[in-house]
């Protein structure tokens, strides 16, 4: 009795000391300070991201070159609270639920590490899986996670700029609200602008894909 | 202390320095979307002493982001994530002084006369007819310069929708805006740095501060403190643009109170001011969307999406069945998080949209409602709702139809993003499961546009929460101005038929106070 209740200690023990290395140990240090995401959920984005977006083909850029898992550190900050939760587990859910559904090699092959641990084919697989799945709470998982990484390699001044869709330089007319607001965060006094400052309004001359990009989506912006 | 407010004066957040009251208003108006600044306009000029109370701050171009994803977490409650429970369908409520108006595609079309008589008739309303409603139309068509998309800034993508339209004999036209000088920008979504879009924050906000209406910005309306049948003042706090932090506490008393929250706010305000106005049993209730569905068409010549109106034509050649058809933008990564796939396939479609075009259907699912019920500690509701099974065929009649036009413009394939259905299909003979397949609602992937119907207006107020004027049955002085009183869809896009009931509402008001 005494040794097979010994026995059930160390087996617990054990698998306490593997799910806790697994969460938290052996995440690489990021390359820059986080905003909000652990080392362990940039480690899963940045490798999503990696797999969802690969380099080459008609956009060069990859994932990880677009600084996706950047976007989404910064993203992730922006939300509120209760969403930044759902997030967070969302993203721990898919670098975990390999335990559960094993990439290609199963246990021996080490198709059950965390998912940004496993091989390029390993994590296609994986995500395929999602994608693919009968259960609507899967497809949910990965529609979830390839929106917010869309959003982010989308973001990217780099991959917008390939794809002809940076946003062009446009003058702002001036008009009665800019004299009434000032922006976001300051005092009214902070406006200086005044009426011998208005500007004729829009004259409706469209635009076109020849105008000059706006400058901070510019070549000189990094990717 | 006192919030001695100026006649014409915008108060912003960094002004606020502690807990104030302002008790000498006529009339307090909730929500400065198009419904509130119509009301704060028409009063203010009408002489009556107006405060308006906004929950976001004001925006200026400086403050936007063209970023779709950035744009959201300024612009929207819950960053644009909010989806509705049961049939889970994304919904958005705007936060931000000019309310949906300041992030919306500017769509301005009346109400088609069936459906004012519907309402009329179903919901025994006497004076909602078009003929009742024309001057109230006219006089926010003439302010905000609404007149039909021109050509020359309808761009390929809203093109292209006319030629499949004339080719199939199906009705189209410019969709008219509340714009001015559009250059076509493509970025009514994200605010419009051309600064044509006549948003409410540039066109019946600034109106009303010249006639002497007071504008607090910023400030979270939590209660509408009343007794007996009468509403004093509403109370609420200060709350930090885009963080949301709540901090001092204000009171503003008013002989009138006008609630322009939105569909989604108006009855959460209700239900936590001791579920005011509800003899009823409706406020909440009766929940209704315009669920839309796209697709996205590629052709094989350069169509640079992202030039022309955001959404320039429409069809309404189908509203008697039940949806609308629109061109449609958005900024590229908020459009392209229904692109299927993942790796090089997805990149290959991403590559894909210079040469794309994206059309969608709004459909009147009059049999598909829900409820808005308060959460805990937040304003933001609990929305149930679910696609009545009833009205999926509408939607698949929209798809169909969508896919119809699609190739009688020439497109080449089409993504229609249904479950169960392929990922790009090259003709129409491929696209005929969207006609015959048996889908079911978690088959669409459908988007939750205009709410309604929160706080409906009706004849008999045990079935209504105000009358057709906007006064709660139930209150001598309190009204609400906003898309919750619609009984039913309007069929079409909803803002500027908000607008014409707020425009009757305000000078209803008037002659009360």
């Amino acid at each position: 009795m005494m040794r097979g209740m010994s026995l059930l200690a160390l087996v617990l023990v054990a698998a306490s000391g593997y799910a806790l290395s697994r969460i938290f140990l052996g995440y690489p240090r990021p390359p820059s300070r986080l905003v909000s995401l652990s080392r362990a959920e940039l480690a899963v984005v940045d490798a999503a991201a990696e797999t969802l977006f690969p380099a080459g083909g008609p956009i060069p850029w990859s994932g990880r070159d677009a600084g996706t898992a950047a976007f989404v550190d910064a993203y992730v900050a922006a939300v509120p609270r209760n969403l930044r939760i759902l997030m967070r587990m969302l993203f721990l859910l898919v670098e975990h639920a390999t335990v559960l559904f094993p990439a290609p090699g199963g246990l021996l092959g080490g198709g059950m590490r965390r998912f940004s641990a496993l091989s390029f084919e390993q994590r296609v697989a994986a995500l395929g899986g999602w994608e693919r799945s009968t259960l609507f709470a899967r497809r949910l998982v990965f529609t979830s996670l390839r929106a917010i990484l869309t959003m982010g390699y989308l973001s990217s001044p780099a991959v917008l700029r390939v794809l002809g869709l940076a946003p062009r330089e446009i003058p702002t007319p001036i008009c009665e609200a800019d004299l009434l607001y000032p922006r976001v965060g300051t005092l009214p006094s902070t406006i200086a602008l005044r009426a011998k400052d208005l500007t004729p309004p829009s004259d409706g001359t469209p635009l076109g894909p020849t105008g000059p990009v706006r400058a901070d989506y510019a070549e000189r912006v990094q990717a | 202390m006192s919030a001695r407010l100026s006649p014409g004066e915008v108060r912003v957040f960094a002004q606020y320095r502690g807990d104030f009251r302002e008790d000498e208003a006529d009339v307090a108006v909730v929500g400065s979307g198009p419904g509130g600044a119509v009301v704060a306009k028409e009063l203010a000029e009408a002489g009556k002493r107006v405060v308006l109370l906004e929950e976001g701050p004001p925006l200026t171009p400086q403050d936007y982001e063209w970023d779709g994803a950035r744009s959201m977490t300024r612009t929207l409650r819950e960053a644009g994530l909010r989806v509705t429970r049961g049939y889970v369908m994304p919904t958005m409520q705007a936060i931000c002084l000019g309310g949906g108006s300041l992030v919306n595609s500017a769509i301005c079309p009346r109400a088609p006369d069936f459906t004012l008589e519907r309402w009329c008739t179903e919901f025994e309303l006497a004076h909602t007819t078009l003929a009742e409603l024309k001057p109230h139309y006219a006089s926010v068509e003439e302010f905000l310069g609404i007149a039909p998309t021109p050509e020359n800034v309808q761009g390929a993508r809203n093109l292209l929708f006319k030629r499949g339209c004339d080719a199939l004999g199906y009705s189209s036209e410019p969709i008219p805006r509340n714009v001015r000088g559009c250059r076509g920008s493509g970025e009514c979504f994200t605010g419009c740095r051309s600064r044509a879009k006549q948003s409410m924050d540039i066109s019946y906000v600034p109106a009303a501060l010249r006639a002497g209406a007071r504008v607090l910005t910023s400030v979270q309306v939590q209660q509408v403190v009343s007794e007996g049948n009468r509403a004093h003042a509403v109370v609420g706090q200060v709350v930090a643009p885009f963080t949301g932090h709540r901090s001092h506490r204000f009171e503003v008393r008013a002989k009138v109170i006008v609630l322009a929250a939105g569909c989604m706010a108006t009855p959460v305000l209700l239900q936590r001011s001791g579920n005011l106005a509800n003899r009823s049993g409706q406020v909440g209730e009766n929940l209704q969307f315009h669920p839309g569905v796209a697709i996205q068409g590629i052709f094989p010549e350069r169509t640079d999406p992202q030039f022309g109106a955001t959404q320039g034509y429409q069809s309404l050649h189908f509203l008697r069945q039940g949806f609308k058809l629109e061109t449609l933008w958005a900024p590229p990564g908020v459009l392209a998080v229904r692109t299927p796939g993942f790796g090089q396939a997805l990149k290959n479609r991403l590559a894909e949209i210079p040469y794309s075009a994206t059309w969608d259907a709004i459909s009147s699912c009059h049999r598909s409602l829900g409820t808005v019920r308060a959460r805990r500690r937040t304003l933001d509701p609990v929305l149930h709702w679910q696609l009545d099974e009833h009205d999926l065929p509408i939607l698949q009649h929209a798809l169909w139809t969508l896919a119809e036009i699609f190739f009688a413009a020439g497109a080449r394939k089409i993504l229609p993003a249904v479950r169960g259905v392929a990922d790009e299909l090259h003709s129409l003979e491929q696209a005929e499961p969207l006609r015959s397949k048996g889908l079911r609602p978690r088959d669409l992937v459908c988007g939750g546009n205009h709410v309604f119907s929160t706080a409906r207006m009706h004849g008999d107020p045990r079935r209504g929460v105000v009358d057709e004027y906007g006064k709660c049955h139930d209150l001598e002085n309190l009204w609400i101005a906003d898309t919750s009183v619609f009984p039913q869809s309007p069929s079409v896009n909803p803002m500027l038929t908000c607008m014409a009931l707020a425009h009757r509402t305000a000078h209803a008001v008037a002659e009360r106070v």
